[in-house]
């Protein structure tokens, strides 16, 4: 992974220094609110229903055991033993002190990790695919272009007050697993005619109230330019991306009122214009950064290993793991290992302060010393030989880790809605229990194969529901919480936002809307292998419509 | 007396803008388009002028004209207005303009080290902040990822870059 150098150090030593001053002049008055508040949010710090909440940059979500395990120091030391992993690859603190920030600040810039720009109206944290170095099906490893990115965003001068927040993830991958349409910008890795390294680029994808998905700007950027590019898309955003209404400020309104063609003309004239003043990616810088995530050193391990999922190992808890939770690797006898925060009766994304350094020993030893943030909530082992994995099954399960539900009804996406944020008007992590609750026989799960729930509190969408194959939204209607349901979206494979179904319903009743709108796909899909969102894409909202609202339903 | 921070010292504010009094050793600063509208009647006189441009006017109109100018004031009207750091930005690096830049309005010393970046080197901060304690802020960082217009920090140099 990437090691800082004296600069990069340095900068996030200066960034606590400043952070430090800036809180001791809010405290002493010197600050009003208002005026502090772009100062905090910028560094990643809100002001929630109960107490602060800090969010913690993880670039592209890799972390090494050093960092997970100051993540549990800082969960033990300042919060109350636990952090929330997010959609966005980053990990949340809920309970820290305002007054205490620059301590966990520094405690951070001390394992070369910082908060920079994971909030406020600047570039946000670039986030990537989870399994990037290790996919087969990649065209190239993604992670030396974010941390590019990353450095170029970091602290810019020039785009650091935009209009709005601003979004930037990367992928190599035909999969997709980093949604790229759903951001400002998406940066999808090419090769050209001779086989070089290229970029496509999408931009003014974003959910929120307006859910839009991105449009392909460019077919084929060349490498040098990558930064060029992006300087002259964040130029035309800065000077003409709307500063009157928070509500359609985000560069997707900007393309959408100029249209598409229009808005990269645009960003074309300002590309060649300030292409001579704007920094060129050096072949050399790219070679550079590509040796900080060279493969480890893998042992050649011969290919008697049985193949995953052709033997039952006599004990059905491990084979469903095996089946469910682990993936293949692109180097013979490793694996890919997820590590599962959707276990029942505890928050999506939560995990603590033990955990975390449970997992970093155990990652020590069988992978590389290396630990993954997906955007799904949940952590990878990326590098696992297959023949430690029923002890690293085993270890997992007794820390509570190994629920074999990764991509099933289970593994929902989930905001930490009424619960901490301030904004929310739903109890998301109470639904995501009652769908736990419903939803226990992991037998039935596994006969419906991949159903993506995404839930969000509120139409900020941090939850991402309109691209969950069954989104769920929380709406207040006269200070009850209800709940609007969609169905037929997808972060991928194309990228689809949901179709609302119809009248939100009641709290009590999601997980049984979700049952009957699971019992219509199981009753008209084609065969094992037609997914539930397939389906809906086939048949249309309407059967399900007819089933969720035809008789005792209360839905206002 | 009105002070501004010029090239990292305090110095009494030379400006005056619409509604003001000129004083001896002041300077009128005339909105942009005042200025455009004179240059095309052929009314503008002969000395440097100085102008003021708000977030929406665009730089482009002012780049047949920088050689008549010394002083453009660039104005904040609120927290969290960025379209400034493009202008000037703009305004040193594709148009060249060497006279001095003012950043002016509801800024406060955070803001200070990106500014100078972008290329302003005078400043008229919010009133209300301390102009003394702000002169530090220039020191912020002593490192940066992206060429600047101020050479007092080490940039990070990508390899092979020109």
């Amino acid at each position: 992974m990437y090691r800082y150098d004296h600069i990069d150090q340095t900068l996030v030593n200066e960034r606590v220094a400043q952070f430090r001053d800036q809180t001791r002049r809010f405290l002493a008055g010197e600050l009003s609110e208002d005026e502090f508040r772009p100062l905090r949010l910028r560094n990643g710090l809100y002001i929630q229903r109960y107490a602060p909440m800090l969010r913690v940059s993880i670039p592209y979500g890799l972390l090494s055991t050093v960092q997970l395990r100051m993540l549990a120091h800082i969960a033990r030391t300042y919060d109350r033993d636990y952090g929330h992993f997010t959609t966005r690859q980053n990990i949340q603190y809920n309970w820290p002190a305002l007054e205490r920030v620059p301590d966990i600040l520094a405690d951070l810039a001390s394992v070369q990790m910082h908060a920079i720009q994971t909030s406020g109206n600047c570039i946000r944290n670039i986030t990537s695919d989870h399994l990037a170095g290790v996919a087969p099906d990649e065209i190239a490893d993604p992670r030396p272009y974010c941390e590019i990115i990353r450095q170029w965003a970091a602290l810019h001068p020039e785009f650091s007050y935009l209009p709005r927040k601003f979004k930037i993830a990367v992928t190599a991958s035909p999969a997709d697993r980093a949604a790229v349409e759903i951001h400002d910008v998406g940066v999808r890795l090419r090769r050209g005619s001779k086989g070089e390294i290229g970029f496509e680029i999408l931009a003014g994808g974003g959910l929120g109230r307006t859910p839009i998905l991105g449009k392909v700007i460019r077919r084929f950027l060349p490498e040098a330019d990558l930064l060029a590019y992006l300087t002259a898309i964040l130029r035309v955003y800065n000077r003409y991306g709307r500063r009157d209404n928070i509500h359609k400020a985000r560069i997707k309104i900007l393309l959408r009122a100029l249209g598409a063609e229009e808005f990269t003309r645009q960003v074309e004239q300002e590309f060649r214009a300030g292409r001579e003043f704007a920094p060129s990616l050096a072949a050399q810088e790219v070679e550079r950064m590509r040796g900080f995530f060279a493969p480890p050193l893998y042992q050649a391990i011969d290919d008697s290993t049985p193949a995953i999922g052709t033997s039952s190992s006599g004990n059905p808890a491990y084979d469903a793991w095996l089946r469910y939770n682990t993936r293949r690797h692109k180097v013979t006898g490793y694996r890919v290992v997820f590590v599962s925060l959707k276990k029942h009766g505890e928050a999506p994304g939560d995990m603590s302060g033990e955990q975390m350094d449970a997992l970093a020993g155990l990652a020590d030893r069988v992978s590389f010393g290396l630990v993954r943030v997906t955007h799904d909530q949940n952590l990878v082992l990326a590098d696992v030989p297959q023949s430690t994995l029923p002890g690293v099954w085993r270890e997992l399960d007794a820390l509570g880790l190994a629920t074999p539900n990764i991509g099933t009804l289970t593994d929902m996406i989930c905001c930490p809605g009424l619960d901490f944020c301030s904004l929310a008007n739903a109890g998301s992590i109470d639904v995501a229990k009652q769908i736990h609750a419903r939803f226990d026989d992991l037998d039935y799960l596994y006969d419906l194969g991949p159903v993506e729930i995404k839930m969000s509190g509120c139409m900020n969408a941090c939850g991402h529901h309109h691209i969950g194959h069954i989104g769920i939204l929380g709406v207040d209607k006269h200070g009850k919480e209800w709940y609007q349901i969609t169905i037929g979206g997808s972060s991928t494979g194309p990228a689809a936002l949901g179709e609302v179904i119809g009248p939100s319903v009641p709290k009590d009743q999601v997980a049984d809307t979700i049952a009957r709108l699971l019992e219509v796909y199981v009753r008209e899909r084609l065969g094992d292998h037609e997914r539930f969102v397939d389906a809906v894409r086939r048949i249309g909202i309407e059967p399900f419509q007819e089933r969720v609202y035809e008789t005792h339903h209360s839905a206002a | 007396m009105r002070r501004i921070i010029r090239r990292r010292e305090l110095v009494a504010d030379d400006a005056r803008y619409a509604g003001e009094e000129s004083a001896p050793g002041t300077r009128m600063v005339q909105p942009v388009a005042q200025f455009i509208a004179a240059l095309g009647a052929g009314q503008a006189s002969g000395s440097a002028a100085a102008v003021l441009i708000g977030p929406a006017d665009e730089v482009e109109v002012l780049a047949p004209h920088l050689a008549r100018l010394n002083l453009i004031v660039v104005e904040f009207p609120k927290i969290g207005e960025g379209r400034g750091y493009s202008q000037a930005r703009m305004l040193r690096q594709r148009y060249g303009y060497t006279g001095e830049l003012r950043a002016r309005g509801a800024i406060k010393r955070d803001q200070l080290f990106f500014l100078a970046r972008c290329g302003f080197d005078s400043f008229d901060l919010d009133p209300a902040e301390d102009l003394q304690a702000s002169l530090g802020s220039f020191n912020d960082f002593s490192v940066a990822y992206q060429d600047g217009s101020d050479a007092v920090v080490q940039v990070r140099r990508r390899a092979g870059a020109a």
